[in-house]
Protein backbone atom coordinates (compact mmCIF):
# COMPACT_ATOMS: atom_id res chain seq x y z
CA UNK A 1 0.00 0.00 0.00
CA UNK A 2 1.63 3.23 -0.80
CA UNK A 3 0.52 6.54 0.54
CA UNK A 4 -1.55 7.46 -2.07
CA UNK A 5 -4.18 4.73 -1.83
CA UNK A 6 -3.95 5.15 2.34
CA UNK A 7 -5.56 8.77 1.26
CA UNK A 8 -7.86 7.67 -1.38
CA UNK A 9 -8.89 5.46 1.46
CA UNK A 10 -9.15 8.54 4.31
CA UNK A 11 -10.76 10.36 1.23
CA UNK A 12 -13.53 7.93 0.95
CA UNK A 13 -14.07 7.46 4.59
CA UNK A 14 -14.93 10.94 4.81
CA UNK A 15 -16.95 10.76 1.83
CA UNK A 16 -18.74 8.23 3.60
CA UNK A 17 -19.11 10.03 7.10
CA UNK A 18 -20.12 13.05 5.67
CA UNK A 19 -23.35 11.21 3.73
CA UNK A 20 -24.27 9.43 7.31
CA UNK A 21 -23.81 12.85 8.96
CA UNK A 22 -25.90 14.76 6.26
CA UNK A 23 -29.06 11.70 6.68
CA UNK A 24 -28.86 11.54 10.43
CA UNK A 25 -29.30 15.62 10.60
CA UNK A 26 -32.49 15.29 8.34
CA UNK A 27 -33.88 12.60 10.41
CA UNK A 28 -32.84 14.08 14.01
CA UNK A 29 -35.75 15.76 15.74
CA UNK A 30 -33.78 18.18 17.98
CA UNK A 31 -32.75 21.30 16.71
CA UNK A 32 -30.07 21.96 18.35
CA UNK A 33 -28.26 18.41 17.29
CA UNK A 34 -29.46 18.86 13.92
CA UNK A 35 -27.05 22.22 13.90
CA UNK A 36 -24.15 20.35 15.51
CA UNK A 37 -24.33 17.26 12.99
CA UNK A 38 -25.22 20.05 9.74
CA UNK A 39 -22.00 21.97 11.07
CA UNK A 40 -19.96 19.12 11.45
CA UNK A 41 -20.93 17.55 8.40
CA UNK A 42 -19.33 21.53 6.71
CA UNK A 43 -16.43 21.03 8.02
CA UNK A 44 -15.90 17.15 7.12
CA UNK A 45 -17.01 18.41 3.90
CA UNK A 46 -13.92 21.25 3.86
CA UNK A 47 -11.60 18.53 4.85
CA UNK A 48 -12.27 16.09 2.20
CA UNK A 49 -11.98 18.88 -0.65
CA UNK A 50 -8.60 19.63 0.98
CA UNK A 51 -7.66 15.86 1.30
CA UNK A 52 -8.85 15.36 -2.24
CA UNK A 53 -6.53 17.79 -3.46
CA UNK A 54 -3.71 16.28 -2.30
CA UNK A 55 -5.15 13.11 -4.13
CA UNK A 56 -4.88 14.96 -7.43
CA UNK A 57 -1.11 15.90 -6.88
CA UNK A 58 0.03 12.61 -5.68
CA UNK A 59 -1.39 11.02 -8.15
CA UNK A 60 0.72 13.65 -10.57
CA UNK A 61 3.71 12.38 -8.82
CA UNK A 62 2.92 8.59 -8.78
CA UNK A 63 1.13 8.06 -12.11
CA UNK A 64 0.92 4.40 -11.80
CA UNK A 65 -1.94 4.77 -8.78
CA UNK A 66 -4.11 6.59 -11.13
CA UNK A 67 -7.21 5.81 -11.35
CA UNK A 68 -10.41 5.62 -8.60
CA UNK B 1 -91.83 -8.41 40.45
CA UNK B 2 -89.44 -11.03 42.57
CA UNK B 3 -87.37 -9.42 44.72
CA UNK B 4 -84.12 -10.77 42.74
CA UNK B 5 -84.98 -9.77 39.58
CA UNK B 6 -85.37 -6.13 41.19
CA UNK B 7 -81.94 -6.47 43.00
CA UNK B 8 -80.35 -7.56 39.82
CA UNK B 9 -82.07 -4.05 37.98
CA UNK B 10 -81.05 -1.98 40.72
CA UNK B 11 -77.70 -3.39 40.98
CA UNK B 12 -76.92 -2.71 37.08
CA UNK B 13 -78.64 0.87 37.44
CA UNK B 14 -76.12 2.18 40.28
CA UNK B 15 -73.76 0.03 38.57
CA UNK B 16 -74.19 2.80 35.23
CA UNK B 17 -75.03 5.87 37.81
CA UNK B 18 -71.52 5.78 40.07
CA UNK B 19 -69.56 5.10 36.79
CA UNK B 20 -71.25 7.87 34.93
CA UNK B 21 -70.28 10.31 38.10
CA UNK B 22 -66.88 8.99 38.32
CA UNK B 23 -66.25 9.68 34.85
CA UNK B 24 -67.99 13.05 34.97
CA UNK B 25 -65.86 13.96 38.59
CA UNK B 26 -62.31 12.91 36.23
CA UNK B 27 -59.24 11.53 37.25
CA UNK B 28 -58.53 13.60 39.98
CA UNK B 29 -61.14 11.38 42.30
CA UNK B 30 -59.41 8.84 41.47
CA UNK B 31 -55.25 9.72 41.84
CA UNK B 32 -55.59 12.19 44.73
CA UNK B 33 -57.99 12.45 47.27
CA UNK B 34 -58.67 15.46 49.02
CA UNK B 35 -60.56 15.26 52.49
CA UNK B 36 -63.87 16.45 50.59
CA UNK B 37 -63.28 14.02 48.08
CA UNK B 38 -62.79 11.53 50.24
CA UNK B 39 -65.65 11.51 52.16
CA UNK B 40 -68.06 12.30 49.33
CA UNK B 41 -66.54 9.24 47.69
CA UNK B 42 -66.85 7.06 50.55
CA UNK B 43 -70.64 8.41 50.75
CA UNK B 44 -71.50 8.18 47.34
CA UNK B 45 -70.43 4.28 47.39
CA UNK B 46 -72.63 3.84 50.04
CA UNK B 47 -75.65 5.49 49.51
CA UNK B 48 -75.14 3.12 45.95
CA UNK B 49 -75.00 -0.04 48.28
CA UNK B 50 -77.52 0.40 49.93
CA UNK B 51 -79.93 1.33 47.29
CA UNK B 52 -78.95 -1.76 45.23
CA UNK B 53 -79.77 -4.32 48.32
CA UNK B 54 -82.51 -2.47 49.52
CA UNK B 55 -85.46 -3.63 47.65
CA UNK B 56 -88.01 -1.14 49.79
CA UNK B 57 -85.14 1.88 49.58
CA UNK B 58 -87.05 4.47 46.85
CA UNK B 59 -84.52 4.79 44.25
CA UNK B 60 -85.18 8.67 43.15
CA UNK B 61 -84.30 9.34 46.73
CA UNK B 62 -81.06 7.81 46.28
CA UNK B 63 -80.19 9.13 42.79
CA UNK B 64 -80.81 12.93 44.20
CA UNK B 65 -78.94 11.76 47.48
CA UNK B 66 -76.05 10.66 44.99
CA UNK B 67 -75.94 13.50 42.98
CA UNK B 68 -75.83 16.53 45.47
CA UNK B 69 -72.40 14.22 46.67
CA UNK B 70 -71.41 14.28 43.39
CA UNK B 71 -72.15 18.11 42.29
CA UNK B 72 -70.28 18.99 46.07
CA UNK B 73 -67.27 18.23 44.89
CA UNK B 74 -67.83 19.54 41.42
CA UNK B 75 -68.56 22.80 42.51
CA UNK B 76 -65.69 22.68 44.94
CA UNK B 77 -62.98 21.88 42.79
CA UNK B 78 -64.37 24.69 40.65
CA UNK B 79 -64.09 27.24 43.24
CA UNK B 80 -60.69 25.97 44.31
CA UNK B 81 -59.32 26.99 41.30
CA UNK B 82 -59.80 30.22 41.62
CA UNK B 83 -59.00 31.02 45.41
CA UNK B 84 -56.40 29.62 47.06
CA UNK B 85 -57.90 30.72 50.61
CA UNK B 86 -60.55 28.08 49.64
CA UNK B 87 -58.46 25.64 48.32
CA UNK B 88 -55.87 25.07 51.39
CA UNK B 89 -59.12 24.69 53.50
CA UNK B 90 -60.74 21.86 51.47
CA UNK B 91 -57.80 20.86 50.31
CA UNK B 92 -55.82 20.84 53.22
CA UNK B 93 -52.24 22.44 53.30
CA UNK B 94 -49.19 20.84 53.83
CA UNK B 95 -47.21 20.07 56.51
CA UNK B 96 -43.33 20.90 56.85
CA UNK B 97 -41.91 17.53 58.89
CA UNK B 98 -37.60 18.28 58.14
CA UNK B 99 -36.55 21.34 57.73
CA UNK B 100 -32.90 22.64 57.23
CA UNK B 101 -32.01 18.94 58.25
CA UNK B 102 -34.15 19.42 61.36
CA UNK B 103 -37.05 17.27 62.44
CA UNK B 104 -40.65 20.15 63.17
CA UNK B 105 -41.49 17.88 66.35
CA UNK B 106 -44.97 20.34 66.73
CA UNK B 107 -45.61 19.46 63.19
CA UNK B 108 -45.39 15.95 63.37
CA UNK B 109 -47.49 15.91 66.74
CA UNK B 110 -50.14 18.37 64.76
CA UNK B 111 -50.42 15.21 62.31
CA UNK B 112 -50.24 12.67 64.95
CA UNK B 113 -47.56 10.83 63.21
CA UNK B 114 -44.99 8.98 65.65
CA UNK B 115 -41.18 9.38 64.90
CA UNK B 116 -41.10 5.15 63.59
CA UNK B 117 -43.92 6.26 61.26
CA UNK B 118 -41.37 9.55 59.97
CA UNK B 119 -38.51 7.01 59.76
CA UNK B 120 -41.03 4.45 57.45
CA UNK B 121 -42.19 7.11 55.29
CA UNK B 122 -38.34 8.01 54.76
CA UNK B 123 -37.68 4.27 54.42
CA UNK B 124 -39.91 4.61 51.63
CA UNK B 125 -38.26 7.47 50.01
CA UNK B 126 -35.46 4.88 50.26
CA UNK B 127 -33.67 7.44 52.89
CA UNK B 128 -32.42 5.26 56.10
CA UNK B 129 -30.03 8.16 57.46
CA UNK B 130 -31.90 11.53 58.87
CA UNK B 131 -28.79 12.93 57.96
CA UNK B 132 -28.77 12.92 54.48
CA UNK B 133 -31.98 14.94 54.70
CA UNK B 134 -32.48 18.88 53.82
CA UNK B 135 -35.80 19.10 53.52
CA UNK B 136 -39.25 17.06 54.21
CA UNK B 137 -42.93 17.27 54.19
CA UNK B 138 -46.08 16.04 53.92
CA UNK B 139 -48.10 16.45 51.16
CA UNK B 140 -52.28 17.23 51.57
CA UNK B 141 -53.44 14.14 49.64
CA UNK B 142 -50.57 12.35 52.31
CA UNK B 143 -48.07 11.75 49.95
CA UNK B 144 -44.99 12.44 51.48
CA UNK B 145 -42.09 14.15 49.62
CA UNK B 146 -38.29 14.08 50.46
CA UNK B 147 -35.35 16.93 48.80
CA UNK B 148 -32.00 15.02 49.88
CA UNK B 149 -29.04 17.38 51.01
CA UNK B 150 -26.88 18.46 47.23
CA UNK B 151 -24.40 15.95 48.04
CA UNK B 152 -26.98 12.91 48.89
CA UNK B 153 -28.85 13.77 45.19
CA UNK B 154 -27.90 11.59 42.90
CA UNK B 155 -25.15 13.05 39.82
CA UNK B 156 -26.71 14.82 36.73
CA UNK B 157 -24.71 15.73 33.42
CA UNK B 158 -25.29 19.08 34.14
CA UNK B 159 -23.26 18.14 37.74
CA UNK B 160 -20.46 16.70 35.71
CA UNK B 161 -20.45 19.42 32.82
CA UNK B 162 -21.28 16.79 30.36
CA UNK B 163 -22.51 17.85 27.10
CA UNK B 164 -25.92 15.50 26.20
CA UNK B 165 -27.76 14.95 23.10
CA UNK B 166 -31.44 16.01 23.64
CA UNK B 167 -33.99 13.14 23.28
CA UNK B 168 -37.58 13.62 22.41
CA UNK B 169 -40.04 10.53 22.95
CA UNK B 170 -39.58 7.83 20.72
CA UNK B 171 -42.73 6.82 18.75
CA UNK B 172 -43.80 3.10 19.17
CA UNK B 173 -44.28 2.47 15.38
CA UNK B 174 -45.14 -1.49 14.87
CA UNK B 175 -47.49 -3.38 17.21
CA UNK B 176 -48.18 -7.07 16.78
CA UNK B 177 -46.72 -6.85 13.24
CA UNK B 178 -48.63 -3.96 11.76
CA UNK B 179 -47.43 -0.52 11.12
CA UNK B 180 -49.29 2.34 13.14
CA UNK B 181 -49.09 5.37 10.52
CA UNK B 182 -50.04 7.94 12.74
CA UNK B 183 -46.64 7.69 15.31
CA UNK B 184 -44.87 7.25 12.32
CA UNK B 185 -45.24 10.52 10.83
CA UNK B 186 -45.64 12.23 14.10
CA UNK B 187 -41.49 11.59 13.97
CA UNK B 188 -41.19 12.86 10.37
CA UNK B 189 -40.68 9.36 9.00
CA UNK B 190 -42.42 6.85 6.54
CA UNK B 191 -43.71 3.64 5.70
CA UNK B 192 -39.80 3.39 3.00
CA UNK B 193 -38.25 4.36 5.58
CA UNK B 194 -39.44 1.75 7.48
CA UNK B 195 -39.26 -1.19 5.37
CA UNK B 196 -35.49 0.41 4.86
CA UNK B 197 -35.02 -0.28 7.98
CA UNK B 198 -36.35 -3.68 8.70
CA UNK B 199 -34.43 -4.40 5.54
CA UNK B 200 -31.20 -3.33 7.07
CA UNK B 201 -32.04 -5.54 10.22
CA UNK B 202 -32.86 -8.61 8.08
CA UNK B 203 -36.07 -8.64 9.65
CA UNK B 204 -39.62 -8.98 8.42
CA UNK B 205 -42.36 -7.22 9.53
CA UNK B 206 -44.92 -10.12 10.16
CA UNK B 207 -41.96 -10.96 12.37
CA UNK B 208 -42.17 -7.84 14.83
CA UNK B 209 -43.89 -7.77 17.75
CA UNK B 210 -43.14 -4.33 18.88
CA UNK B 211 -41.36 -1.66 16.86
CA UNK B 212 -40.29 1.90 18.47
CA UNK B 213 -38.28 5.02 16.70
CA UNK B 214 -36.55 7.29 19.10
CA UNK B 215 -35.90 10.77 18.03
CA UNK B 216 -32.83 9.88 15.80
CA UNK B 217 -34.54 7.94 13.57
CA UNK B 218 -33.03 4.07 15.07
CA UNK B 219 -35.12 1.84 15.19
CA UNK B 220 -35.25 -1.00 18.39
CA UNK B 221 -37.77 -3.87 16.82
CA UNK B 222 -39.17 -6.84 19.27
CA UNK B 223 -39.45 -10.14 17.48
CA UNK B 224 -42.00 -12.45 18.21
CA UNK B 225 -39.11 -14.99 17.69
CA UNK B 226 -36.85 -14.58 20.42
CA UNK B 227 -34.32 -16.59 19.57
CA UNK B 228 -33.58 -14.48 16.36
CA UNK B 229 -30.90 -11.89 17.71
CA UNK B 230 -31.50 -8.22 16.05
CA UNK B 231 -28.32 -5.92 16.16
CA UNK B 232 -28.43 -3.08 18.20
CA UNK B 233 -28.41 0.31 16.06
CA UNK B 234 -24.60 0.85 15.24
CA UNK B 235 -25.14 3.95 12.65
CA UNK B 236 -23.90 6.69 15.22
CA UNK B 237 -21.07 4.62 17.19
CA UNK B 238 -19.46 4.00 13.90
CA UNK B 239 -19.45 7.43 12.13
CA UNK B 240 -18.02 8.54 14.97
CA UNK B 241 -15.11 5.76 14.75
CA UNK B 242 -14.64 6.58 11.13
CA UNK B 243 -14.60 10.13 12.27
CA UNK B 244 -12.05 9.61 14.61
CA UNK B 245 -9.65 7.23 12.21
CA UNK B 246 -10.00 9.74 9.57
CA UNK B 247 -8.76 12.48 11.95
CA UNK B 248 -5.71 9.78 12.55
CA UNK B 249 -5.28 9.22 9.76
CA UNK B 250 -4.77 12.64 8.61
CA UNK B 251 -2.08 13.14 11.75
CA UNK B 252 -0.51 10.09 10.30
CA UNK B 253 -0.44 11.46 6.71
CA UNK B 254 1.45 14.69 7.97
CA UNK B 255 3.84 13.13 9.69
CA UNK B 256 4.87 10.99 6.46
CA UNK B 257 4.93 13.79 4.00
CA UNK B 258 8.18 15.13 3.02
CA UNK B 259 6.51 18.22 1.38
CA UNK B 260 6.26 20.89 3.46
CA UNK B 261 3.01 22.38 2.30
CA UNK B 262 1.21 18.97 2.24
CA UNK B 263 2.33 18.42 5.63
CA UNK B 264 1.01 21.91 6.85
CA UNK B 265 -2.42 21.15 4.59
CA UNK B 266 -2.94 17.67 6.58
CA UNK B 267 -2.08 18.87 10.41
CA UNK B 268 -4.25 21.96 9.80
CA UNK B 269 -7.15 19.37 8.52
CA UNK B 270 -6.77 16.98 11.23
CA UNK B 271 -6.91 19.82 13.69
CA UNK B 272 -10.06 21.24 12.44
CA UNK B 273 -11.38 17.51 12.55
CA UNK B 274 -10.31 16.92 16.07
CA UNK B 275 -12.10 19.80 17.08
CA UNK B 276 -15.69 18.93 14.99
CA UNK B 277 -15.30 15.41 16.54
CA UNK B 278 -15.38 17.06 20.29
CA UNK B 279 -18.59 18.80 19.33
CA UNK B 280 -20.41 16.36 17.78
CA UNK B 281 -19.12 13.28 19.89
CA UNK B 282 -21.91 13.73 22.81
CA UNK B 283 -24.71 13.06 19.89
CA UNK B 284 -22.98 10.12 18.46
CA UNK B 285 -21.60 8.27 21.52
CA UNK B 286 -25.08 5.98 22.35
Amino acid sequence: MTIASNVKQCVSSLKGVEAGLSSLALRTQDDESKRILHETMLVVNEVRKDVQKRVGELEREEPQYKGF
Amino acid sequence: MPDWIEILLRSFFFLIVLFLITKVLGKKQLSQLSFFEYVTGITIGNVGAELATKVEGNIIHGVLSILVFAIAPFIAGLISLKSKTFRDLIEGKASVFIKDGKVMEDNLKKEKYTIDELLGLLRKKDVFDISEVEFALLEANGDFSVMLKKQNQPVTPKDLNLPVAAVKEPQTIIMDGLILDEPLSTIGLNRNWLHTELDKLGVILENVFLGQANSNGELTVDLFDDKLKVPSPQEKPLMLATLKKCQADLELFALGTESKEAKEMFSKNSEKLQKAIDNVAHILRN
